[in-house]
């Protein structure tokens, strides 16, 4: 089975405070690094683990600036094949648009595929919608939320996907197909820095976003970046460590829940 | 008057109350509301609609975003198109919204949280809630949007008649992608929903070897151990003491967050509790936004302390 999975380079904004600038109409990016989007990850991990299983090959996708090249890098480190690197050069907040661009890209390119696996979402824009609006494109069946592959047949692949309250959904999918993968699915391998510099040497191939223009419009504009409302907020205990833990003894005393 | 088709959810016959928060922003907007429901009898309150259409189909064919769209198709051939139709941001909510505005090329915005009518902006999350995003569609195509559970409920409001009551038969259903059967979790002995204080723990633990100690703290301190997502993910904790929206909702005495950020899914599975005890490095952590309590500081020397304090 081929597989086409895409990985995006995001800023690791986890621990770190975000500052708005020119007057919220961009992000500070400057002092943040950047890693692969988590959802991606696991993805990539789930088409290499069924190429290791059944044959076939995995080829990692990323549309983004150069530096994108590292997600790629890492992807075939995990075991990917090859890499391609859809160049743009500004950020694509509507994921129709997104979803139009990488459509033109693999019907022009045309990219051979048996199916294509999406993260569920990406951590910076959490949209969770690239995947759908790619398979409806491409007028293949979709399914998201997938935590489990339990089988991959010539023409079909059983999956199960995660609901709300600890339900899942056993669906049964024809291929080609587009799947979302949740994180949780399996355990991405670790990748040595040896790993990507030796996959540093797999050619990766590069293309120019614009030539894959047509139809992307946008359909939604970013009119600008806003803190989040305030909500109450807790009552922050301070002091030195001890005084706090103590303060904390006390509450759950008072809670009832500690005697 | 132009209107709002929502896509309500309902799993094993249970209308999901998540559906009033796509009823609640409909209201805001001043749209007729049009709600679709799959074929059964569902309880709510049905006055907080305008209209509600049956689709003679079950629950698994209903919810599959291949036949949702066929079903959309159907509907705006009749009533025309709507101005918006609007998804609870759940599992089925958010795969058929992207796939319906793939197939119609709608503008999509997803994870709405909030919006300002007057304006025509809508309030979407980025970074984890450390930000918001203003948006609005371009041109005057229909617009989907997936709504956070919680933001709008309130503002559903009940209409003067009762909802007109109709049914869609001979739905096109999909062959490509069909349901085979909803999977249960495995029944453990311990009940997270069941615990008057919870200590929870997350992504900030940092390593799996870090566990047993919070574990030994939770036996201290008579708790029970629970985690947030990512510590489930890397299967740290059995899935069955998971945290949020598709692990479990808890309703402790004392809900004890240890390096626990907040993403919204999380928060939606224990912002009922009596009291939420927040430590976070991270004083800028949305958790702390929904806490009682807070400590900004390193988790691994609050737990020392903590144990030092019990252990006398």
């Amino acid at each position: 089975m081929n597989i086409l999975v895409f990985t995006k380079r995001v800023p690791a904004t986890q621990e770190e405070e975000l500052r708005l600038i020119n007057d919220g109409k961009d992000v500070d990016f400057s002092k943040l690094p950047f890693k692969v989007n988590d959802w991606d990850n696991y993805a990539v991990e789930e088409a290499v683990k069924i190429v290791e299983k059944g044959g076939g090959a995995v080829t990692a996708v990323s549309i983004g600036d150069t530096e994108s090249d590292e997600v790629l890098r890492r992807a075939i480190a995990m075991g990917a094949k090859d890499g391609f690197l859809v160049e743009v050069d500004q950020v694509l907040h509507d994921p129709f648009a997104r979803g139009a661009l990488i459509r033109n890209f693999i019907q022009k390119e045309n990219v051979p595929f048996d199916a294509i696996f999406t993260g569920v979402q990406s951590e910076d824009d959490q949209f969770a919608s690239v995947g759908g609006i790619l398979a409806a494109l491409l007028k293949l069946p979709y399914v998201s939320m997938v935590i489990g592959i339990d089988s991959v047949e010539k023409d079909h692949m059983v999956v199960r996907r995660e609901l709300e309250g600890g339900l899942q959904e056993r669906v049964r999918v024809t291929t080609p197909c587009v799947i979302s993968i949740q994180s949780g699915i399996n355990e991405p391998r670790y990748v040595s820095i040896m790993g990507i510099r030796k996959a540093s040497k797999v050619e990766r191939k590069s293309f120019k976003g614009k030539e894959y223009d047509a139809g992307k419009e946008a359909h939604i504009e970013l009119v600008k970046w806003v803190y989040p409302p305030k909500k109450g907020g807790a009552q922050m205990l301070g002091g030195e460590l001890g005084d706090i833990c103590k303060k904390l003894m006390e509450i759950l005393k008072e809670k009832g829940v500690y005697q | 008057m132009s209107y709002a088709l929502i896509v309500a959810e309902a799993r094993r016959g249970i209308f999901e109350e998540r559906n009033l928060d796509s009823i609640g922003i409909c209201t805001l907007l001043g749209k007729e509301t049009v709600m679709l429901l799959p074929d059964g009898q569902y309880s709510f309150n049905e006055k907080l609609v305008d209209s509600i259409i049956k689709v003679k189909a079950g629950e698994e064919v209903f919810l599959n975003p291949l036949n949702m769209a066929a079903i959309i198709e159907k509907v705006s051939e009749t009533r025309g198109r709507p101005d918006f139709i609007v998804f609870t941001h759940s599992s089925s909510g958010a795969e058929s919204a992207a796939y319906a505005a793939g197939l119609f090329g709608f503008p999509i915005i997803t994870d709405v949280s909030g919006c300002d009518k007057e304006r025509g902006v809508f309030f979407k999350s980025y970074y984890s809630d450390k930000l918001f995003g203003e948006f609005k569609t371009t041109g005057d195509a229909t617009s989907v949007l997936t709504v956070r559970s919680g933001s709008f409920k309130e503002f559903a409001a009940e209409k003067a008649a009762a909802p007109r009551e109709e049914v869609i038969e001979g739905v096109t259903v999909s062959d490509s992608r069909t349901f085979v059967e909803y999977v249960e979790e495995e029944k453990t002995d311990i009940d997270i929903t069941k615990a008057d204080f919870l200590l929870s723990v997350g992504r900030g633990v940092g390593n799996k070897d870090e566990i047993p100690a919070y574990e030994e703290l939770a036996g201290l301190l008579k708790a029970v151990i629970s985690g947030s997502r990512p510590v489930i993910d890397k299967m740290w904790l059995p899935k069955a003491r998971q945290v949020g929206t598709s692990g479990k909702t808890v309703k402790p005495k004392v809900y004890l967050a240890m390096g626990i950020s907040g993403a919204f899914q999380h928060i939606a599975g224990m912002k009922d509790a009596d009291c939420i005890i927040a430590i976070n490095k991270d004083a800028e952590a949305p958790i702390f936004q929904y806490a009682h309590y807070g400590i900004v500081g390193d988790m691994h020397k609050v737990r020392d302390a903590l144990k030092g304090i019990v252990k006398g």
